[in-house]
C-alpha cells in the first residue's frame, strides 16, 4: 500500500514534471514568437486605405533609389565619357573594358528584380484593394499607372544592359525563382520592348499625379511632384527604341507642352521650353557671362544659383521646375545613402570615376559664340580639376562648398539622382523627329530653336513666320512680334546649343545621319554622366544596324588613355551579343 | 518502477546533453586553428631562429624586440648570419648607427612577396624608402626565404644586409671640406637668394616641411633631403665649378660683390639637380632643369662610379659646361597675369580671354576694350633678370576690333606720392597693334645695369578717351637676354 502510494506520488510527480516542461517550453515559445514587431507591419496592417497605397508607392521609390549607382555606372562607365581612376576596383575596370566577370557586383541583375517583384506585389494588391473598394477607380488608376510605368522603366534598363531577360509580371514570393529559366524564360530585347509597349500603352492615366493628390506633398523639405516617373517620357522612349518615331514624338511633345494651358506666363513660356538666356540677371539655365563682359572668361556665370550649373545645385524652386521632369533627392536625413559622393569626390569620397579624355576633347572641339575654344559645360561645369584630378561635378554641387570645393559638411551628403530633364526631352524629341523626316525641326531644336530657324530677318509682321505650320506633334508657334503683337508659346525657346552659348552644329552630307550624329554628340555634351550615354549609343547602333557606331566610340575612349585593350575591345563590340552583360544571379 | 526509472534517466540524459552542448564555446575556439606560427610574434621568431641569430641579437640590443612584439603588423627583412658578417663594422659602431641599421630592416604593415604591383617603394622604420622589386629583390638584397609569418607580420630572410645609405643632402654635408660646390650648397642655410627665403627661414616651424625651408637651395630648387622622392645631382669638381661660376658673373652684377658671387653660384648650380634618379645608361643626352635650361652632360667627364644614395644618385663630374645662350633664360610675362591695373575701378573693362589662334592653338590673353578713359594701364612685374641688354617682344592680338590701335610699354619706375613715375628704365614708343596679327612683334631693347627684379612693368593705352582707340591687348611679353 505504501509502495503503491509512493509509486503514485512518483508517477504523478514525474508526469507533472514532464507536463510542466512541455507546457513551459511550448508556452514560452508561443509567447516569444507572437510578439508584434514594433518597426514592421504585418500582412493585415497594409493595403487598408489610400494612405497605405501611398505608403506602398513611396516604399517602391525608396527601393528604386538603390538602383541609382548601378544606373550611372553601367550607363556611363561602359560608354565613352567616363573612365576609371587610380582608385577604381578591378570590377569597375572590367565594366570600362567590357570584360565583365561573372561575379562582378555591378553586373548583378538581382537589384533590378527586387524592385520589379516589389512592383508586381504592389500592383496585385492595388487590384485587390480596388475589388474590395478600398479606394476609388481614379485613385487606383493614378497609382497603378505610376508603379506600372516604373516597372517598365526598370525593365527597359534591364533590356538595355542584359539583352535577354525574363519578363515577370506576376508576384512571386521567392526572388531566386527569377533564375529559373524554365519557369521564366529569357526573352530577347526586341520582344521585351513589344511587351513593355503593350503593357505601358494600356495604362489609362499618363499624366503626373494631379496637384490635389495625396502623393503630391512636401516632405523633409522636398516637394514630391517630380519624384515619380513621367509616363509620357517613358512611352516616348519605348517608342523611340522600337522605331515608332511619330508615336515617340507625340509622347515627347505632350510633355513639352505640359504648361501650354497654364494661366501664368512664366509657366507657359518657360516650362520645358529650353528658354533663352536672361542676359541682364543671369537667372536662367544658360551658359552665360556677366553682361558686356562676354569676352572675359572670368566673368562666366559659374555658381550654384545662376546659369547652367545651377540646375544641378539649386533647390526645387520655380526655375528648377522649368527644367526638371524626374529627379530623386538623396539627403543625409533619410535612406538610402547618396552613392555619388563616394564615386566622384576626390576630397571626401573614393574617386572611382572621372571624365575620359574622349569626353574632354568632345567639349573642347566646340566653339562658343564669344570665340572661346571650348564648351563651358565641359571644363567649367560638368567636371573641374581639383588637386590635379579631373572631378565629375554634376553630383557634387550640393555637397562641396561652391568656392573652396571642399566638402561643406562631410556629413551632409545631399545630392540628386538626375533622371529626366527638359534638355533630354528635347534631344529625344529631335531624334524622333529627325527619323520621322522632320529634319528642319530636329535641327532647330538641337541648335537655336524654332523661332530662329523659321525666322525671316528684317520682317516686322511675324504673322506667317516663326512657326512650323505643321500638325501635332510638329506644331510650334514661336512668334514674337509687336506689330501686330504675338507671343507664341515657344517664343522663348532657344534650342540646346543656343542655351549653351555655342556655335551651331553644321549639317554635313546626308541630313538624316548628320543631324542624328549631331544630336547624339549633343547628348554627350549636355547630359554627360546623367546615365544616358550607353543607351544612346546602343539605340543608335541598333537602329543603324552598325555596331561600329558604338564600338568606335568605346575604342576612342580606351585608345586616348593608352589602354592596350582598345583594339580587342573594339573587335569584341563589333558583335552585338557582346554589348550585353552576363545575366549572372548572385 | 523500472519503467519510471528509465524515464528519469531519459530526462537526465536530455538535460545533461543540453548542458554539455551549451558548455562548448565556439567563440573561445575561434582563434585556435592549429597554426603554431600564429601563436608567436615576430620578435620571438627572429630572436630564436638560428639562421638569423646575429641580426636577432642586434634586434634585442637596440630594443626593437619590444616593437616587434607589439600587436601591429610589421615586415622584417632579416639578413642571414653570413650577410651580417659582411657588414662594415663602422656602420654599427655607435648605438645610433646600430639602431638605424636595425630600423632599416623593418617596415610597418606586412608586405608579402606576392603583390599586384611589380615594384613598390616601402618606407622602413628608419625613414628611408627601399624598393621592393618583383618577389625576390629588396633594394640590392635577394630574398632567400620569403613569406615567413608570425602573428604580427611577415619576415623574409635576405642574403645581404640593408645597410642604411646616406641621402643626397647628408652626402653633401659630408663633403663640405673638399668640395666647393658642396660647401656652397650648405652655406645657403645662412645665405638668401630671395627675400622670401629669409622669411621662410625665420618662420619655419620645426617638423613638417621645415627642412625644405631652412636652406635656399632646398626651398627654391629641390628638397634633396626628402627621402620620398628620387633625384640626380651632378657634383662638379672645384675647377670646373669655379670656371662655370665666373663665366656667369658679368650677368649677375649687384651692388655687393659678395652677393654677386652668391647669386652667380646659385644660378650655376640650380641647373645641376633633376627630379629623377638616372642610372648612367639612363641619362638623356639633354636634360632640362626646372628653370628651363637645357643641360648637356658629357659623360666622359664623370669621375668614378655613380654614388647611389637612399634618395637618388650623385655623379661626381669634372665640369658641366652650359653655354650662356642656354643658361640665360628668356623671361616671359603672360598678359593675363597682371598684378594690378589703373584706373582701379574699371575691372569690368578687362577681359581675360580663352582663345584659339588660326592654327588651332589655344592661348589665354588679356584685352581691355571700351574703357572710356585714356591711358588705361596694366601692370606686371618680373624677377630673376640679368644685368644685360634685353630684346623685347610682345604678342598682342587685335582680333575683335577692325581698326588698328596703339599701346606702349614702360619698363621700371617708382610711383611717387604725386602720381608721377621716376627712375623709368625705358619707355617704349607707342606701337601699332595691327588687326589679325598673331606673330611676336619686336619693340626694341632695354639694358639693366644690375641683376634682380623689376617691380613695375606697364602696358599703357593711347592717350585718348575715344573707345576703340584706347584698347589694350597682350598675350605675352618676352625679354630675351643678349650675350655680351
Amino acid at each position: 500500500m505504501i509502495t503503491t502510494i509512493r509509486t503514485k506520488i512518483k508517477n504523478s510527480t514525474v508526469v507533472g514534471l514532464w507536463l510542466m516542461t512541455i507546457v513551459v517550453s511550448l508556452h514560452s515559445c508561443q509567447d516569444y514568437l507572437d510578439v508584434q514587431p514594433q518597426d514592421k507591419l504585418s500582412g493585415d496592417q497594409v493595403y487598408r486605405n489610400i494612405y497605405d497605397a501611398d505608403a506602398a508607392v513611396v516604399g517602391i521609390y525608396g527601393k528604386f533609389m538603390g538602383l541609382a549607382e548601378k544606373y550611372v555606372i553601367l550607363n556611363e562607365m561602359r560608354a565613352d565619357l567616363m573612365t576609371t581612376t587610380r582608385n577604381s576596383s578591378p570590377y569597375l575596370k572590367e565594366i570600362s573594358e567590357h570584360n565583365v566577370s561573372a561575379n562582378n557586383p555591378y553586373a548583378n541583375p538581382k537589384d533590378y528584380y527586387e524592385v520589379i517583384l516589389n512592383c508586381n506585389d504592389v500592383l496585385k494588391n492595388f487590384d485587390i484593394m480596388l475589388a474590395n473598394k478600398k479606394f476609388t477607380q481614379a485613385q487606383y488608376n493614378q497609382r497603378y499607372a505610376d508603379i506600372g510605368a516604373l516597372r517598365s522603366w526598370v525593365y527597359l534598363q534591364l533590356g538595355i544592359q542584359y539583352g535577354n531577360v525574363p519578363y515577370i509580371t506576376d508576384p512571386i514570393e521567392n526572388l531566386d525563382d527569377v533564375k529559373n529559366s524554365s519557369k521564366y524564360p529569357r526573352i530577347p530585347f526586341d520582344q521585351l520592348l513589344d511587351k513593355l509597349l503593350t503593357f505601358t500603352t494600356t495604362l489609362t492615366y499618363t499624366s503626373p499625379y494631379d496637384s490635389a493628390n495625396t502623393l503630391n506633398i512636401n516632405v523633409d523639405g522636398y516637394n514630391t511632384a517630380k519624384f515619380f516617373v513621367n509616363k509620357e517620357c517613358l512611352l516616348g522612349d519605348l517608342n523611340l527604341w522600337k522605331g515608332n518615331y511619330n508615336e515617340a514624338a507625340k509622347h515627347y511633345k505632350t510633355v513639352m507642352e505640359t504648361s501650354t494651358n497654364s494661366g501664368t506666363d512664366t509657366e507657359r513660356y518657360d516650362n520645358y521650353r529650353i528658354k533663352y538666356a536672361e542676359v541682364a540677371t543671369n537667372n536662367d539655365f544658360a551658359v552665360g557671362y556677366v553682361r558686356y563682359s562676354e569676352q572675359d572668361a572670368r566673368s562666366l556665370i559659374n555658381n550654384n544659383t545662376q546659369g547652367w550649373r545651377s540646375m544641378f545645385a539649386r533647390s526645387r524652386d520655380v526655375l528648377w521646375n522649368t527644367e526638371w521632369i524626374w529627379s530623386l533627392p538623396f539627403d543625409s536625413k533619410f535612406s538610402p545613402k547618396n552613392p555619388f559622393i563616394d564615386i566622384f569626390s576626390n576630397r571626401s569620397g573614393l574617386y572611382l570615376a572621372k571624365p575620359s579624355q574622349q569626353a574632354i576633347s568632345l567639349w573642347n572641339n566646340n566653339k562658343q559664340r564669344n570665340g572661346f575654344p571650348y564648351d563651358a559645360r565641359g571644363q567649367k561645369f560638368s567636371y573641374t580639376v581639383i588637386d590635379g584630378d579631373e572631378v565629375i561635378m554634376k553630383y557634387l554641387y550640393k555637397f562641396l562648398n561652391p568656392v573652396t570645393l571642399n566638402p561643406a559638411d562631410a556629413f551632409q551628403t545631399g545630392g540628386d539622382w538626375f533622371l529626366y530633364r527638359a534638355a533630354k526631352l528635347h534631344l529625344r524629341y529631335a531624334e524622333a523627329a529627325n527619323r520621322d523626316n522632320k529634319h528642319k525641326i530636329a535641327d532647330a531644336i538641337l541648335n537655336f530653336g524654332i523661332k530662329a530657324a523659321y525666322d525671316v530677318p528684317g520682317t516686322i509682321d511675324v504673322t506667317n513666320i516663326q512657326k512650323t505650320k505643321d500638325a501635332f506633334p510638329y506644331d510650334f508657334d514661336a512668334r514674337q512680334g509687336d506689330f501686330p503683337f504675338y507671343r507664341g508659346n515657344w517664343y522663348r525657346g532657344t534650342g540646346i546649343r543656343g542655351r549653351a552659348y555655342l556655335e551651331r552644329a553644321p549639317v554635313v552630307g546626308d541630313s538624316l545621319i548628320s543631324i542624328e550624329n549631331n544630336i547624339i554628340n549633343e547628348d554627350a555634351l549636355e547630359l554627360a554622366y546623367e546615365g544616358n550615354r550607353w543607351e544612346d549609343l546602343v539605340r543608335v547602333a541598333l537602329r543603324r544596324k552598325n555596331p561600329a557606331f558604338l564600338a568606335d566610340k568605346v575604342y576612342d575612349k580606351l585608345n586616348k588613355e593608352g589602354n592596350s585593350q582598345a583594339s580587342s575591345v573594339r573587335t569584341k563590340l563589333m558583335n552585338v551579343n557582346n554589348w550585353y552583360l552576363p545575366f549572372t544571379w548572385q | 518502477m523500472i519503467s519510471l526509472k528509465s524515464k528519469y534517466k531519459k530526462l537526465f540524459v536530455g538535460v545533461l546533453t543540453i548542458a554539455l552542448v551549451s558548455c562548448s564555446n565556439p567563440w573561445e575556439d575561434r582563434q585556435n586553428n592549429g597554426d603554431a606560427n600564429l601563436s608567436v610574434n615576430l620578435s620571438e621568431v627572429i630572436t630564436k631562429k638560428t639562421e638569423v641569430s646575429k641580426f636577432g641579437a642586434l634586434v634585442v640590443q637596440t630594443g626593437y624586440d619590444k616593437i616587434l612584439s607589439e600587436s601591429k603588423s610589421y615586415t622584417v627583412f632579416a639578413p642571414t648570419n653570413e650577410a651580417m658578417d659582411q657588414v662594415d663594422p663602422a656602420k654599427l659602431s655607435t648605438p645610433e648607427a646600430l639602431s638605424l641599421f636595425v630600423a632599416n630592416h623593418i617596415a610597418l604593415t606586412a608586405y608579402s612577396s606576392i603583390r599586384t604591383q611589380a615594384s613598390i617603394k616601402i618606407k622602413m622604420l628608419s625613414g628611408k624608402y627601399l624598393e621592393f622589386k618583383g618577389n625576390t629583390l629588396i633594394s640590392d638584397a635577394t630574398i632567400v626565404t620569403a613569406d615567413q609569418y608570425a602573428k604580427n607580420g611577415v619576415y623574409h630572410i635576405i642574403n645581404k644586409a640593408l645597410t642604411p645609405k646616406l641621402n643626397i643632402w647628408q652626402y653633401i654635408n659630408s663633403q663640405v671640406n673638399s668640395s666647393l660646390m658642396s660647401k656652397y650648397l650648405i652655406s645657403l642655410k645662412e645665405l638668401n637668394i630671395y627675400k622670401a627665403d629669409s622669411i621662410a627661414k625665420s618662420t619655419a616651424i620645426p617638423g613638417a616641411m621645415s627642412d625644405s625651408l631652412t636652406n635656399s637651395y632646398l626651398r627654391n630648387v629641390y628638397n634633396l633631403n626628402n627621402e620620398k622622392n628620387s633625384y640626380t645631382l651632378f657634383l662638379m669638381e672645384n675647377d670646373g665649378y669655379t670656371a662655370e661660376v665666373d663665366k656667369l658673373k658679368p650677368y649677375l652684377t649687384t651692388p655687393k660683390a659678395d652677393f654677386t658671387t652668391t647669386l652667380t653660384s646659385y644660378f650655376t648650380i640650380r641647373d645641376m639637380a633633376f627630379p629623377k634618379a638616372y642610372l648612367p645608361n639612363e641619362i638623356p643626352s639633354v636634360l632640362t632643369s626646372r628653370f628651363g635650361v637645357n643641360v648637356t652632360i658629357d659623360k666622359t667627364q664623370i669621375i668614378g662610379e655613380p654614388i647611389i644614395l637612399s634618395n637618388g644618385i650623385i655623379y661626381r663630374i669634372k665640369k658641366v659646361i652650359v653655354p650662356l645662350v642656354d643658361r640665360l633664360v628668356t623671361t616671359k610675362i603672360e598678359g593675363e597675369k597682371n598684378s594690378s591695373f589703373l584706373p582701379t575701378n574699371l575691372r569690368s573693362k578687362i577681359f581675360y580671354r580663352d582663345k584659339q589662334d588660326p592654327l588651332g592653338i589655344n592661348y589665354n590673353d588679356i584685352m581691355v576694350q571700351n574703357p572710356g578713359v585714356s591711358l588705361f594701364t596694366l601692370n606686371y612685374n618680373s624677377g630673376n633678370l640679368y644685368s644685360t641688354t634685353y630684346k623685347v617682344y610682345w604678342r598682342a592680338i587685335n582680333d575683335v576690333q577692325t581698326n588698328v590701335f596703339q599701346q606702349r610699354l614702360r619698363i621700371g619706375g617708382v610711383v611717387q606720392a604725386d602720381g608721377t613715375i621716376k627712375d623709368v628704365i625705358k619707355l617704349f614708343d607707342y606701337t601699332d597693334v595691327a588687326v589679325g596679327v598673331y606673330n611676336e612683334v619686336y619693340l626694341g631693347d632695354f639694358t639693366l645695369e644690375q641683376a634682380g627684379n623689376i617691380d613695375l612693368i606697364s602696358l599703357i593705352a593711347a592717350n585718348t578717351t575715344t573707345n576703340g582707340n584706347n584698347s589694350l591687348t597682350l598675350d605675352y611679353l618676352k625679354f630675351v637676354p643678349v650675350i655680351k
